[in-house]
């Protein structure tokens, strides 16, 4: 694999759909609105799991009702098991709701039944289903997607929505450098052959949900190397593109390009030369909790 | 006495008139189609004991490769059976499949029911193979018509058989793989929004998107048609047909306003043959296919069936109320058979080409199917499957 060096500065359309909508965000207050209370999280955007990576936010609930974000129209609505064509939906009941601004969000997994399609205009916190289990998920609650209609991305919902009260820090959990099938997990190995190696990182942020779609990923993963930044994973936007899906609004990575088969964070494939060598990683979470490690190792 | 005479005569002449305009002018009476009872199967008899089918269960697609997606919810319960169901000897290359509910399985033209068991969540169903998966499958096992194992499948998602190919969607609805002969994906495609409708033939496949874009594949998996065909205030699309000779692509499309658009294969493109804005605003799965002859285009509108005549380029209606199951054709295309489903019932319509109903059936059933070979319809209502033939008198 090639090495990824960040390349800061470098925008896109992406980035500028991002800033657009951060900006209309802070302006109007928040955006949307959580449509579930009290949002605990099953998955935030960019969490893998068994071959598939979530590109919205996952909310687990027992009970309660799936509420518009914001003011809308269901532009689609599917139970699930109804379709004519045959195709199987592993969204199981839902609804694409068209949103202000050109956004579209999709509210899924709804519990069957109970998808509210007799309306099409709907006001910020009209009922659109109960939560369920419909489809592929790991429990009870609500997969909520944001695309963006007019870059054709897909939005973390988090930018959009108001903060949660959450004062967890996300997990680091380990740093490893692996090269040639050997892996040097940092803070347990102090020295290492000089050689090109992958950089990959285990970090997860908290939950409080009792089921979880996988792993959550922070909002932010930065690594430093000697001082220098050297790589910035923003967890802001995803886009697919050329039958790929790729994330981040500045220096998209292609998703499988991002996580080891293990489900570690790939950050950086690089060549280490002798001497000491200081790595610090960051890792944030949408409601600004930061922690970070700090290693040092000798490559001989 | 000549006054009696000559009525006499003229009584004689007007029935020998009469007599000669029934011999010479006489046209024989048309002969009348007839739907002929041949037999009829009882799947309870065959199938393995278990929790009762759902109600809401969805009348079954009626496409050529046969009913295939997810089963009602009611079978998603665990332990339930998937290729453990009752398997009679038989020919399975003549197999036909079917689906009722969370039942699926394969009968003969001749009435034997060569495999039937319920579903654990949803089944894939080919003419030649199926298979049974569970809500978070990431794996399944690919079966003959009469239940024998042929292959093992690893792929994450969900299966759904069309046109001889098979395919997996992902979990995230996004992400679609064609599996090649040996069961391993031979491409795969993450799309930019969620797949919302789907439609194969065996030179393309094409899938519609939330976004409005329609994106055709070959079988190698190369993007040949890419097109969004916009002109509605909502993107969207809620259902695409494709012929079945691959050269023309369907779909109804937007909302407000809703549009139904005709491609046309014209060298290595696709371009918009015909397309008309339609007074439906369904914000939901559409129900549209080419009739497997592929000369008509059917598909779901308010005022009943939509034909589109694919020769003149010109379109109808076929009043029927319910929300019609599309199109089967019979006796060589001289027929098209549809079925509709409203709350509690279904109806059979068979309509001669393009528009003119031939037979009305209410069928007191809450699940149904319907397949059409040559002169026979094949009916499948609740626990029974029915063949009726065809036949002029």
């Amino acid at each position: 694999m090639p090495a990824r060096p960040a390349r800061p500065g470098r925008s896109s359309r992406p980035l500028a759909v991002t800033l657009a909508v951060l900006a209309c965000a802070a302006a109007s207050g928040y955006a949307m609105d959580w449509p579930l209370s009290p949002p605990r999280f099953a998955a935030t955007f960019g969490t893998f799991a068994k071959g598939r990576v979530i590109v919205g936010a996952a909310l687990s609930a027992d009970g309660g009702l799936v509420r518009s974000s914001e003011d809308g129209e269901i532009a689609f609505a599917a139970e699930d098991g109804s379709h004519p064509a045959g195709l199987p939906m592993p969204l199981g009941s839902f609804a694409v709701v068209e949103h202000q601004r050109g956004m579209a969000a999709v509210y899924s997994h709804l519990a069957p039944g109970t998808l509210s399609t007799r309306v099409k205009k709907l006001k910020s916190g009209d009922a659109i289903g109960r939560p369920g289990r419909s489809g592929w998920i790991e429990g009870s609650g609500v997969l909520f997607q944001v695309f963006d209609r007019r870059a054709g991305t897909w939005v973390n919902p988090l930018l959009l929505l108001p903060p949660l009260a959450d004062d967890k820090p996300p997990v680091i959990r380990s740093l490893a450098l692996s090269r040639d099938g050997k892996t040097y997990v940092l803070g347990e190995a102090s020295s290492l052959p000089m050689g090109t190696y992958r950089v990959s990182a285990d970090v997860v942020d908290s939950t409080g949900s009792p089921w979880a779609i996988g792993p959550l990923a922070p909002y932010s993963i930065r690594l430093s190397i000697d001082g220098v930044e050297t790589v910035k994973y923003v967890f802001d936007v995803a886009k697919g593109s050329g039958g790929k899906l790729n994330f981040f609004a500045v220096s998209p990575i292609a998703a499988d390009d991002l996580r080891t088969s293990a489900g570690r964070y790939l950050l950086v494939e690089r060549l280490f030369s002798r001497g000491r060598v200081t790595m610090e990683i960051r890792a944030e979470d949408a409601a600004g909790n930061r922690r970070s490690s700090s290693y040092t190792f000798l490559v001989e | 006495m000549e006054e009696i005479g000559r009525k006499r005569i003229a009584a004689v002449g007007v029935i020998l008139a009469a007599l000669a305009y029934f011999l010479i002018c006489a046209v024989p009476l048309k002969k009348e189609l007839l739907v002929v009872p041949v037999w009829s199967k009882s799947l309870s008899e065959v199938l393995p004991p278990a929790a009762s089918a759902d109600d809401a269960a969805p009348a079954v697609g009626i496409k050529p490769a046969g009913p295939q997606g997810k089963a009602a919810p009611a079978a998603q319960r665990p332990g339930a059976s998937g290729g453990q169901g009752s398997a009679s000897s038989g020919d399975a290359t003549s197999a036909l499949p079917f689906r009722l509910g969370d039942v699926f399985g394969y009968f003969t033209e001749e009435g034997k029911i060569l495999f039937a068991d319920r579903a654990a969540y949803g089944v894939a169903l080919a003419p030649d193979a199926f298979a049974t998966y569970d809500s978070q499958s990431e794996g399944f096992v690919l079966r003959s018509p009469t239940g024998k194992e042929l292959s093992k499948v690893t792929a994450v998602g969900y299966p759904f058989f069309a046109a001889g190919r098979r395919f997996v969607i992902g979990p995230d609805q996004a992400t679609i793989s064609e599996l090649g002969d040996s069961g391993a994906s031979a491409w795969a495609y993450q799309f930019p929004s969620i797949v919302t409708t789907f439609d194969a033939s065996p030179s393309l496949a094409v899938f519609g998107l939330m976004d409005g874009r329609l994106l055709g594949f070959d079988p190698s998996g190369k993007v040949v048609l890419d097109f969004a065909p916009g002109g509605s205030r909502v993107a969207g699309v809620y259902g695409v047909a494709v012929s079945p000779d691959g050269l023309l692509v369907a779909a109804i499309t937007g909302a407000d306003r809703q549009r139904l658009v005709v491609l046309e294969r014209r060298a290595t493109a696709y371009r918009v043959t015909y397309h008309r804005y339609l007074p439906s605003d369904y914000r939901r799965p559409v129900a549209i296919a080419f009739t497997d002859d592929g000369k008509f285009l059917a598909y779901e509108s308010p005022a009943g069936i939509g034909i589109y005549d694919r020769a003149g380029r010109e379109e109808s209606v076929i009043a029927v109320p319910a929300e019609p199951k599309l199109g089967q054709t019979a006796r060589g295309g001289l027929l098209m058979v549809f079925l509709s489903s409203s709350a509690g019932s279904k109806r059979l319509v068979c309509t001669a080409a393009p528009d003119r109903r031939v037979a009305d059936l209410r069928l007191n059933a809450r699940r149904a199917f319907v397949l059409a070979r040559g002169d026979s319809i094949f009916l499948g209502l609740d626990d029974r499957i029915v063949r009726m033939d065809l036949v002029e008198r």
